[in-house]
């Protein structure tokens, strides 16, 4: 049995399989947030919808089906966990965590003081597209993807890259009066441009680029050529959805914040 | 001093599209250059040194007649694989891969060539199963059909191991069974030797590279 999807080099097959690790990561967040948020006294509806929301995109991303299509066969599926991993999952997460557990991790939590620096907006900018060009570059995929560890490497970048990303947007500590809205804009509309040279990279270039992919036992539908154009037409459309609906959210609370 | 977010939309949307026609002028060319004139340099395939002979055999095609492969291949580059169209992995990728650059030869090129598919699988695929799998890939592909013993002395002339019947893993399809086969592609060039093998694991990217070589050769 699996622990983490990777690709196998079998036939697709639509038989449900297990992969212990992904369940071990959801129990162990579910856990984590239930504890912390207990102490901190009742948690709004909202964040609760917030978190479970931000849990289901991970699950869903890593676990069957998608995952396993993911890691070995399909680079636009790849793509699909992709942007639920780094961009839809990482700013529920965040927005799901209470004022009052905030104010606690801001004033002893070891993580968000170890995150601070790669939380301030410039760095969380270069971390994060750094990331994504690195874990999209086809020599470094195609070395990890065929192993356990090395799949389960590049989601946990992906997570990483997200959490760093969507910090300063998100969440409130360290606070930042500085990079007020007008500032989130920008950044959230930088994080459009930046994504297109590997949305042009995959959806231009002729060969496939992925071996993992283009080797990988055939799913009828579509040929590795098709499969990696939509991936980076994915990249692209798909993470312009989310960002722009970000920035269309900054946009609402600066306005709010205007008229008060 | 506050500036409303319309002026912001428009100065940073103004921001975005320069960001956007910049790098929309390095979008990379296609990644291999493929057609007439390629240099004589070293193929990505596995060379045969010495070359083989062109196998002589006759086996049946998809409409039922007799291909003789050394006559009806003569002075063509020649890919022949032998497979079978319940294969799940190796013969798809294969066919796919080939047929997917052969497409972007230009016509002088993909005339001089020719793909001969070969069952090791004789029993299920009937010869409209063959053609329609081989039609997925490419119309032009010739699918062959032969006794178990025809084909298994062909592969031994091109000292290729006899398939293997396999039990497939557990599934819906009471009596499935899996063929294990040779995964590499042999090519002939025009002058009818075996030159150059290709194993499980070769890219539309080698195929490119090679293909307008071994005509050119």
């Amino acid at each position: 049995m699996q622990w983490w999807c990777s690709a196998q080099g079998l036939a697709w097959s639509w038989t449900w399989r297990p992969y212990l690790g992904v369940w071990v990561m959801v129990g162990i967040l579910v856990a984590a947030y239930v504890r912390a948020t207990r102490r901190s006294g009742g948690v709004p509806p909202g964040r609760v919808a917030s978190f479970a929301a931000g849990m289901g995109c991970l699950w869903l991303a890593l676990d069957w089906p998608v995952g396993a299509l993911a890691a070995g066969y399909l680079a636009s599926v790849h793509m699909v966990q992709f942007l639920l991993v780094a961009l839809v999952a990482p700013p529920l997460l965040l927005h799901s965590i209470p004022a009052p557990v905030w104010e606690g991790l801001a004033g002893r939590g070891r993580l968000v003081r170890a995150l601070e620096p790669a939380t301030r907006p410039l760095v969380a900018t270069v971390v994060f597209n750094a990331i994504v060009w690195l874990t999209h570059w086809p020599r470094f995929v195609d070395a990890l993807m065929g192993s356990q560890a090395g799949s389960f490497l590049i989601d946990m970048l992906w997570i990483l890259a997200g959490v760093v990303f969507w910090w300063p947007v998100v969440a409130p500590v360290p606070a930042r009066p500085r990079f007020g809205y007008p500032l989130k804009v920008a950044y959230l509309i930088f994080a459009t441009v930046a994504n297109t040279s590997v949305f042009i990279y995959l959806t231009f270039t002729h060969l496939p680029v992925y071996a993992t992919y283009e080797l990988a036992p055939p799913i009828p539908w579509i040929s590795a050529r098709e499969d990696q154009q939509v991936a980076g037409l994915l990249m692209k459309m798909g993470g312009g959805v989310v960002l722009w609906t970000a920035i269309g959210v900054q946009f609402v609370r600066w306005y709010q914040a205007e008229q008060e | 001093m506050h500036r409303s977010p319309a002026r912001w939309i428009g100065a940073l949307a103004l921001a975005a599209m320069a960001a956007g026609a910049a790098c929309s002028k390095g979008a990379p060319a296609r990644a291999a250059a493929v057609g007439r004139g390629a240099a004589p340099e070293a193929l990505r395939g596995t060379e045969l040194d010495p070359s083989w002979p062109k196998p002589d055999f006759t086996l049946t095609d998809t409409e039922g007649r007799p291909f003789d492969f050394r006559t009806r291949t003569d002075g063509f580059v020649t890919l022949l694989f032998f497979g079978y169209t319940h294969c799940p992995d190796v013969c798809p990728v294969h066919m796919a891969n080939i047929a997917a650059v052969l497409a972007d030869l230009d016509y002088a090129d993909r005339a001089r060539i020719r793909v001969v598919f070969v069952t090791t699988d004789p029993e299920r695929d009937t010869p409209e199963r063959l053609r329609a799998w081989l039609d997925r890939f490419d119309p032009s592909f010739v699918g062959l059909r032969g006794s178990e013993e025809a084909v298994n002395a062909v592969q031994a002339e091109l000292h290729l191991p006899a398939p293997v019947r396999q039990p497939a893993r557990p599934g819906p399809l009471p009596g499935a069974y899996a063929v294990g086969h040779a995964a590499q592609v042999i090519v002939f060039t025009a002058d009818g030797r075996a030159r150059v093998v290709y194993p499980f694991g070769t890219r539309q990217s080698d195929w490119a590279h090679d293909l307008p070589r071994l005509v050119a050769r």
